[in-house]
C-alpha cells in the first residue's frame, strides 16, 4: 500500500465519521467540489481583466477595491475577501506569491496550480524573481522593475496584465481569451492575438 | 477603502453568475486534484466552512502551521493534516476515532495490506 493509499483511506475515515455525526452532507461536498472544478476558474479573472481594459471606470473601481469590483461581475466566496488588483505597466511588472501557504483569489482564478503551492516557488520568487520568471519562460526587460507581492488573508492579489498592442478592435470576449491564469499571477504576460 | 470580508456563505454569489453557459473544467481552469482523496479533503473543509461551523480563517491558520512544520510534504497532505487538527481542536473528531475507523477500513476484504505498513500517522501517544 502506498502512502497515497494510506492518506486516501484516512480521509475516507474522516468523511465517514463526519457524515455519521451529521456534521457534513456528502452531497454538499460533491456539489462544492464540482462547482470548483467546473465553474470557478481563471476565466472569471480573464473577464475581470478584459472589463478593466475596456472600461476605465471599472478599472478605477477594481484598483480601489478589488473584492467589491469583482462582485459586480458576480464573483465572490471563500478566499475572495480582500482581493487587491495590481496593474502591470511599461515600468513595473507585478508577480504574486504566498510565502506562508497558498493564499490566492479563488473566485477569480480558481484553485492555485501545484507549482504555486510548492516550496520552491514560494521561496525562490522572493529571493530571485527575475531568474525564476526566466525559467518559467518570462524574460522581464532590465528596464522594467519586478515587484513581488506576498499574498495573505489581508490581501489576495490579482495581476492585471498589460493589454497587448494591436487589440483595439477586439471585443471583451476576444480580449478575455488573451488573458491566461499565469498572466494574472504575473509569471506570464497576456497573449498577443494571432494576426 | 472599506473592504469587508465576505461571509463564508458567498457560494450563492458565485452561483448567481452561472445561468447560461457552464464551462467544462478545461475551459475555466486546470485540473488541480491529482487524486480523488485530495478532492474529498478539499470539499470537506469547504463544506464545514460553508455551514458556518468553521471560520475559513481558523483553518487557514492551521494550514500555515502544517505547511511550516513540514515544507517538503505535498500540499494536500498538509491540508488533510490541518483538517484533522482543527476537528480535533474542536473536539468534533478525535484522532483516536480516526485511527480506529482507518483500521476498520483497512480491514475490509479488498486485498489491502493490513497494519504492518502505512499505519504510522503520528498518533501522538
Amino acid at each position: 500500500m502506498t502512502a497515497d493509499d494510506a492518506r486516501a483511506i484516512r480521509v475516507e475515515a474522516v468523511e465517514s465519521l463526519l457524515v455519521e455525526k451529521g456534521l457534513v452532507d456528502p452531497a454538499v461536498v460533491d456539489r462544492i467540489v464540482e462547482h470548483y472544478e467546473t465553474n470557478v476558474g481563471p476565466l472569471n479573472g480573464a473577464k475581470v481583466v478584459a472589463r478593466a481594459w475596456t472600461d476605465p471606470a471599472f478599472r478605477e473601481r477594481l484598483l480601489a477595491n478589488g473584492t467589491k469590483a469583482v462582485a459586480e461581475l458576480g464573483f465572490g466566496g471563500p478566499e475572495g475577501a480582500m482581493i487587491v488588483a495590481l496593474e502591470n505597466t511599461p515600468e513595473v511588472h507585478n508577480v504574486v506569491v504566498c510565502t506562508l501557504c497558498s493564499c490566492y483569489p479563488w473566485p477569480v482564478l480558481g484553485l492555485p496550480p501545484t507549482w504555486y503551492k510548492s516550496d520552491a516557488y514560494r521561496s525562490r520568487m522572493v529571493a530571485e524573481p527575475r531568474k525564476l520568471l526566466g525559467e518559467m519562460g518570462l524574460e522581464v526587460p532590465t528596464t522594467k522593475k519586478v515587484r513581488v507581492w506576498d499574498s495573505s488573508a489581508e490581501a489576495r492579489y490579482l495581476v492585471i496584465p498589460e493589454r497587448p498592442p494591436g487589440t483595439d478592435a477586439l471585443g471583451v470576449e476576444e480580449l478575455a481569451a488573451l488573458v491566461s491564469r499565469d498572466s494574472m499571477i504575473g509569471v506570464a504576460v497576456a497573449k498577443v492575438p494571432a494576426p | 477603502m472599506t473592504a469587508q470580508p465576505e461571509p463564508m456563505t458567498g457560494q450563492a454569489t458565485i452561483d448567481s453568475d452561472l445561468e447560461g453557459t457552464v464551462s467544462p473544467p478545461r475551459d475555466n481552469g486546470a485540473i488541480v486534484f491529482d487524486a480523488p482523496w485530495e478532492r474529498r479533503a478539499f470539499g470537506l473543509v469547504l463544506a464545514l466552512c460553508r455551514d458556518g461551523q468553521w471560520e475559513w480563517e481558523d483553518f487557514r491558520q492551521q494550514l500555515i502551521v502544517q505547511i511550516a512544520a513540514d515544507p517538503e510534504r505535498p500540499y494536500w497532505e498538509s491540508w488533510a493534516a490541518a483538517l484533522e487538527t482543527v476537528l480535533s481542536a474542536r473536539s468534533a473528531l478525535l484522532p483516536v476515532e480516526v485511527d480506529e475507523r482507518t483500521d476498520a477500513l483497512l480491514a475490509r476484504p479488498h486485498g489491502h495490506d493490513h497494519r504492518d505498513d502505512g499505519h504510522g500517522h503520528g498518533h501522538g501517544h
